[in-house]
């Protein structure tokens, strides 16, 4: 246990629309907010949605948790992907969220198994579309 | 488990400078007052003599409800009390190489927190008390016991300062640089957990700096006199006169103290981190700067401006400074900032470096000096890595920035979900001081 954990819940629906993100990959990404103690699932994504609908789903002044699931093709011509953990944390949000988000990070994380990538993101320049490419070779 | 349903936690943050105290819940702490206290051994109070009596009786009634005996001594704490001269009293500060050697002096500190400050009583509120990471376990269950057995707390949890300051700006990894009174502490948090084995430590703080600008001021030949030391009068409308009273049973250590009060308000008014490394001779044409002392003289600071908060970055400065001796020897092993951020950082896992990098938190009262995050950036941007990715954040919030530590605490203790997590008194008399390491890892 992390010091100074909030002790912050996570709702079984969460883990459960992460295991079929992971398993039957019936959703692009998903975003979970934290509402009356604890943490819940705020938006699916089909499968056909793209990173910029993604990134444009994250709230500009409120903070966020996110897993979006990335595919690509390695220079091998290998069809791979890669499931990203992103901690959306805008400068411009409330000490009070960002407080409430940073502390239950990592409680929520160990319960989603089979994150690849985590990236921490305080402005939209720090989860670009060419960051997520970088982090997943 | 503590079982309250109201959370009317209270929240104190013991700086080495600073004591900031408050309830949960709220944006800033309520107190905020040296951590020094004064003491006045009781023994020469049982040797005054009539004539000092006057003043002994008169400082009582000012100062009743802060004084407190203790045993041989009676110890005055807060500002207020600190401000008042008396005859022999030695200021006195808890800690030691930024640990607390002297708990009485904690006590008394916590005592005048709750009982003068916030007006509470400590039997009916959690405790959540921010702890520097470099805490040893004997301190915590030290802690631990005075909180339940002297206080009888309901519950208390120790939160260590850096993971604050980063949950605090959002991030649960980051390179805290926690620049406070009493020295410069830099801490690499990953997922909340400190990474002790990187922690970088100097006893650089503002108090050094204050100290410096002092000394440097005195070399040119200005003196700075303690408020008590002289009466200051309107003689006629707008012309005043001075006069120097002489007391001379007051203790070096005071007049130090309200030296330095002085001497950090013109340090937090006039200096600024000079953008390249002070020298000599590019910074000896600058303009002056006025500043006017409590006795009325006016004093014109030049190159001091810049050279003072340059020690933070290169500390041999401190050698030029006439009469710093007794920094001199533990000067060669002190390094600038710059070089503790990276050094700090290589000692961390090479796969988090990166994104240490790329969050380096700027926390304490020292960080709130003009240019320091501008300046810290540029010198890290030169000689880190070419990969890495350097930002250096501080608040834009002057009162975030200086009470970071104390504001996490604050929202964290008023968190609904965050009362399963104290350490209550019932864990406590059930499993003794030691389980403080489980709960408040």
């Amino acid at each position: 246990m992390a010091n100074a954990a909030s002790g912050m819940a996570v709702d079984d629906e969460c883990k459960i629309k992460f295991l079929e993100l992971k398993a039957k990959r019936n959703y692009r990404f998903i975003i979970f907010k934290i509402e009356s103690q604890q943490v819940v699932i705020e938006k699916l994504g089909s499968p056909e949605e793209t990173y910029e609908e993604f990134a444009a789903s994250l709230p500009a002044d409120e903070c966020r948790y996110a897993v979006f699931d990335y595919d690509f093709t390695t220079n091998e011509n290998c069809q791979k992907s890669k499931i990203f953990f992103i901690a959306w944390s805008p400068d411009t949000s409330r000490v009070r969220s960002k407080m409430v988000y940073a502390s239950s990070k990592d409680r929520f994380k160990r319960e989603l198994d089979g994150i690849q990538v985590e990236l921490q993101a305080t402005d939209p320049s720090e989860m670009s579309f060419d960051i997520i490419k970088s982090r997943a070779l | 488990m503590y079982g309250g349903d109201e959370v009317s936690a209270i929240v104190i943050d013991l700086g080495s400078h600073t004591c900031k105290a408050g309830y949960a819940g709220e944006d800033a702490p309520k107190a905020v007052f040296p951590t020094v206290v004064g003491s006045i051994d009781q023994m020469d109070v049982d040797d005054m003599t009539s004539n000092e009596k006057n003043i002994a009786v008169d400082s009582k009634n000012n100062v009743k409800d802060s004084e407190k005996g203790k045993g041989k001594r009676k110890l005055f704490v807060g500002s207020q009390a600190l401000g008042f001269r008396r005859d022999h009293m030695e200021v006195l500060s808890p800690f030691k190489d930024g640990i607390v050697a002297d708990w009485d002096i904690v006590d008394s500190i916590w005592d005048h927190a709750f009982r003068e400050c916030l007006l509470i009583d400590p039997k009916e509120h959690p405790m959540l008390l921010a702890e520097p990471s470099s805490n040893s376990q004997q301190q915590r269950e030290r802690t631990a016991e005075l909180m339940f057995e002297k206080y009888t707390a309901p519950a208390l949890f120790l939160a260590k300062n850096a993971v604050l300051t980063s949950f605090a700006s959002g991030r649960a990894t980051s390179l805290v640089v926690d620049s406070g009174g009493g020295s410069t502490t830099i801490t690499p948090v990953h997922d909340g957990y400190v990474i002790q084995k990187a922690v970088a430590f100097s006893p650089i703080g503002g108090e050094l700096l204050t100290d410096c600008l002092m000394k440097s001021l005195e070399s040119k030949g200005v003196m700075i006199k303690p408020r008590y030391s002289f009466k200051r009068k309107e003689i006629q409308p707008g012309v005043f006169q001075t006069v120097d009273i002489d007391i001379p049973n007051t203790t070096d250590s005071y007049k130090l103290y309200s030296q330095r009060v002085i001497a950090s308000d013109i340090k937090e008014c006039v200096c600024r981190a000079p953008d390249t490394p002070y020298d000599e001779g590019s910074y000896s044409n600058i303009p002056m700067t006025p500043y006017e002392l409590p006795d009325g003289q006016t004093i014109e600071i030049g190159a001091d401006r810049f050279k003072i908060p340059d020690i933070l970055f290169n500390p041999s400065l401190v050698q030029t400074i006439p009469g710093m001796d007794n920094f001199v020897e533990i000067a060669p092993s002190v390094r600038g900032l710059p070089q503790m951020v990276i050094e700090s950082i290589n000692k961390c896992d090479v796969d988090i470096r990166r994104e240490l990098f790329s969050s380096i938190l700027l926390a304490g009262g020292t960080a709130s000096m003009q240019q320091l995050k501008e300046r810290l950036e540029k010198d890290l941007l030169e000689e880190s890595p070419q990969a890495a990715r350097v930002k250096v954040l501080a608040s834009g919030n002057a009162t975030e920035r200086r009470f970071s530590v104390w504001i996490g605490g604050s929202i964290l203790a008023s968190l609904g979900s965050f009362q399963q997590m104290w350490l209550s008194k019932s864990e406590y008399e059930e499993h003794g001081a030691s389980y403080v390491q489980r709960k408040c890892p």
